[in-house]
């Protein structure tokens, strides 16, 4: 029996959220949860969701997104090409 | 075309200039050093560059770097230098990267006579590498040859996207006779297959002749070179499907052209024979005339002398022979030997392993077959 | 896989092949962080005009770090063990036009590779070698390696290492390297800017980044969390504008410094090449 669990949970490939000019995208499949962008980051904008990716693991949600500063700390800071920062045009 | 008289190991380089030669790396051993020599004077002012590496383990690797490049590439050693390829020669079948490699055996095992011949390599050009793989192999046995079977060995790693060995030895290597060389045009030269797509050609997706087009460095085809076994991207595939497919493919595209590859000369092999030499390389020389002295004395006497080691092609070998009892000679223990006694099985087969640091003389060759006849 | 990938994602995607994420790196390897800073200085170069992306070629040996040379979208190259600086010598001498970037770890390219990664220094031969250190064979569990610092239990020393560890700047600085920089992943400001400064010059260019490496080293020292492995080693990394080699010792508890150790411009091997031939 071969379940397609994403399928159930409907998890989107990207959770961004913006805040005035900066907008923070997590690209939800590749985050693996080492916790180096919510340690990292000065303004502790991040926060480990509850979202469930494909391979089991809970990617960041920029909760605190009225915080960031746009120093891409996280974005320089990720392993895996998962998260990185945006100007709104 | 010019005529000149020179050595074998000169006729190797020369060979390799004729059919393109663009890179050369290797490192100095004897008898092989004056090929890199050679090369080092020649090759820059036609263009092409020849390095000096630290062993010969860094001097295959950049000649498979640099075929990479699209550049005909080259290393020539010795037996130590040889066992020291093992790895890449391995690497270059997996990559299907074009490739020749100039082994001039010398009397081993390890450091052995380095001044003296002998043809004990014979199964390490077929299989040095671990793994499972075939590369043809071809064996001189004069100075023409030399010259002639090397443009052979790149045309056949540029056509099949192989490594190809030529199997020279002290004897031949400094041996000489006289040569024509040929001009670039005077002879069929082949060249690799490039793809004509602008990116992502898969590196490994092969034409109907199962060798694929080579996506070369710079441009533009993001090539993939993957020692890993893969899939027709180059992407590591550790599957059933995947690596059969891969084995098999290396295999059959090697195979399939026997008809290209597989090269001999026979003697006297048209009339009805009681015996029949096999040989190949410097010994041959000595079996031709231990043939015709044969033959003088009244024994009906045929020569088979192989010009490709491997692949054998069992059917041409077995329908060129009309001969009840063969008798393989060879400057080594027996190892062709082993695959005449499986090829010809309607004959006797005899082992003479002749090892003789120098072209041993006829008589002692006649006093060895005299056993047999 | 479930998910479907969107199609306008990181920014760096130009340079992977993203078809192959995630990468099979563990959760808070090092390498990555390192890519991605390479990454950012390749673009910074290609936006200038200065490197052609069709000319890059990537090279790896065997181990974690050099199977970057699978995640990277150009033509690349993933050879033998140790082996990757001898391949590019050979790419590079071929065509001079393309820009070589060998990458491997510090077993691959110090311990097995040593006898090359020494020839290309003294030959001052044009590409970029990045070495990531993480002190141990990761891919293989565990295993220790020249970088190992003394008395460290690893799978093959399992009563502490007895060896004194291998300080590869030192010995890469004793020969022809036009540039020596050590940067590491908690400071990956200075990796790109390293790596962007060696894409324009010439010569042997050598980057040693040190790394975290949580599951398999981190798990031989006690720092099996990425977080608290990262926050360790940068608490020990220090940055100096023009360190001497004599503070280039990999010391856990005195503190690793980075920066420029190497800086010249010494003609490099296709210079010397092109001055010795007579056409």
């Amino acid at each position: 029996m071969v379940f397609n669990l994403s399928a159930l949970k409907a998890v989107p490939p990207l959770i961004t959220k913006e805040h005035g000019k900066i907008r923070v995208c997590v690209v939800v499949d590749r985050c693996k949860e080492c916790g180096l962008c919510i340690a990292v980051c000065p303004m502790k904008v991040l926060v480990k969701s509850n979202i469930e990716n494909s391979y089991g693991y809970h990617p960041p949600d920029p909760l605190n997104i009225e915080k960031c500063i746009g120093c891409r700390l996280c974005e320089y800071n990720c392993p895996d090409f998962a998260i990185f920062v945006e100007k709104v045009e | 075309m010019r005529k000149t008289f020179t050595s074998g190991n000169i006729a190797i380089a020369e060979g390799a200039i004729t059919a393109g030669l663009k890179f050369y790396a290797g490192y100095p051993i004897t008898p092989s050093s004056e090929i890199m020599e050679y090369l080092a004077e020649k090759l820059p002012k036609l263009g092409g560059v020849v390095i000096q590496m630290e062993d010969e383990i860094a001097s295959i690797n950049a000649a498979i770097g640099a075929s990479w490049t699209g550049a005909k590439s080259m290393t020539a050693t010795s037996g130590p230098g040889f066992s020291l390829m093992a790895e890449a020669v391995g690497l270059a079948v997996i990559t299907e990267t074009p490739l020749v490699i100039v082994d001039v055996m010398r009397a081993g095992p390890s450091t052995g006579v380095p001044t003296k011949a002998s043809q004990s390599d014979v199964l390490q050009a077929r299989w040095l590498a671990h793994g499972d793989y075939v590369i043809p192999c071809y064996a001189p046995w004069s100075v023409q040859e030399a010259y002639d079977l090397t443009i052979k060995a790149f045309n056949t790693a540029e056509l099949l996207r192989t490594p190809v060995v030529v199997l020279s030895d002290a004897i031949i290597a400094h041996l000489w006779e006289p040569l024509t060389i040929y001009d670039h045009g005077e002879v069929n030269i082949i060249d690799r297959k490039i793809p004509r797509t602008g990116e992502r050609a898969p590196p490994y997706k092969p034409d109907p002749d199962l060798v694929p087009p080579m996506p070369i460095f710079g441009k533009g085809f993001k090539a993939l070179v993957e020692s890993l076994v893969h899939d027709e991207r180059g992407y590591y595939a550790p599957r059933d499907e995947s690596y059969r497919a891969l084995v098999t493919r290396l295999h059959m595209k090697i195979l399939k052209r026997l008809d290209y590859i597989f090269e001999y000369e026979t003697y006297y092999c048209d009339e009805e024979c009681e015996y029949m030499l096999v040989s190949y390389g410097s010994t041959a020389r000595v079996a031709y005339i231990a043939m015709l002295e044969l033959r003088r004395r009244g024994y009906r006497v045929c020569m088979s002398r192989l010009k490709t080691l491997w692949p054998l092609d069992r059917e041409k070998l077995v329908k060129s022979c009309r001969a009840r009892k063969i008798i393989v000679l060879e400057n080594n223990m027996g190892k062709i030997y082993m695959d005449m006694e499986r090829i010809f099985k309607e004959q006797e087969v005899y082992s003479a392993p002749l090892l003789s640091l120098e072209l041993p003389p006829v008589r002692e060759v006649l006093e060895v077959i005299s056993v047999w006849l | 896989m479930a998910v479907e990938h969107s199609k306008i994602l990181h920014p760096l995607d130009r340079h992977l092949r993203t078809e192959r994420l995630p990468t099979m790196y563990c959760p808070g390897c090092g390498i990555g962080i390192a890519l991605g800073a390479i990454f950012r200085a390749l673009d910074r170069r290609i936006r200038e005009g200065l490197v052609d992306p069709n000319k890059v070629v990537w090279v790896g040996g065997i181990g974690c770090s050099a199977r970057a040379s699978l995640y990277v979208n150009y033509d690349a190259a993933h050879v033998l063990h140790g082996r990757a600086i001898a391949f590019a010598t050979g790419v590079v001498l071929a065509n001079p036009e393309l820009q070589v970037i060998v990458i491997g770890g510090d077993g691959d390219i110090a311990g097995i590779g040593g006898n090359h990664l020494i020839h290309a220094a003294k030959r001052n031969i044009d590409m970029i070698v990045v070495m990531i250190t993480n002190f141990v064979y990761a891919m293989t569990g565990g295993q220790v390696a020249p970088t190992t610092p003394l008395g460290v239990k690893t799978t093959t020393t399992p009563s502490g290492n007895p060896e004194p560890p291998l300080n590869v700047i030192k010995l890469i600085a004793s020969l022809n390297a036009n540039y020596i920089a050590r940067a590491s992943v908690v400071t990956p400001h200075y990796i790109e800017n390293f790596f962007y400064k060696a894409l324009g010059m010439k010569g042997f260019r050598f980057i040693e980044i040190i790394s975290t490496c949580p599951e398999i080293y981190g798990r031989h020292i006690g720092l099996r969390d990425p977080v608290e492995m990262y926050n360790e080693l940068k608490k020990r990394v220090k940055y100096k504008p023009k360190p001497s080699l004599e503070e280039s010792d990999i010391n856990w508890d005195k503190g690793i410094i980075i920066g420029e150790f190497i800086e010249r411009n010494t003609p490099s091997y296709l210079e010397l090449l092109r001055k010795v031939y007579v056409r």
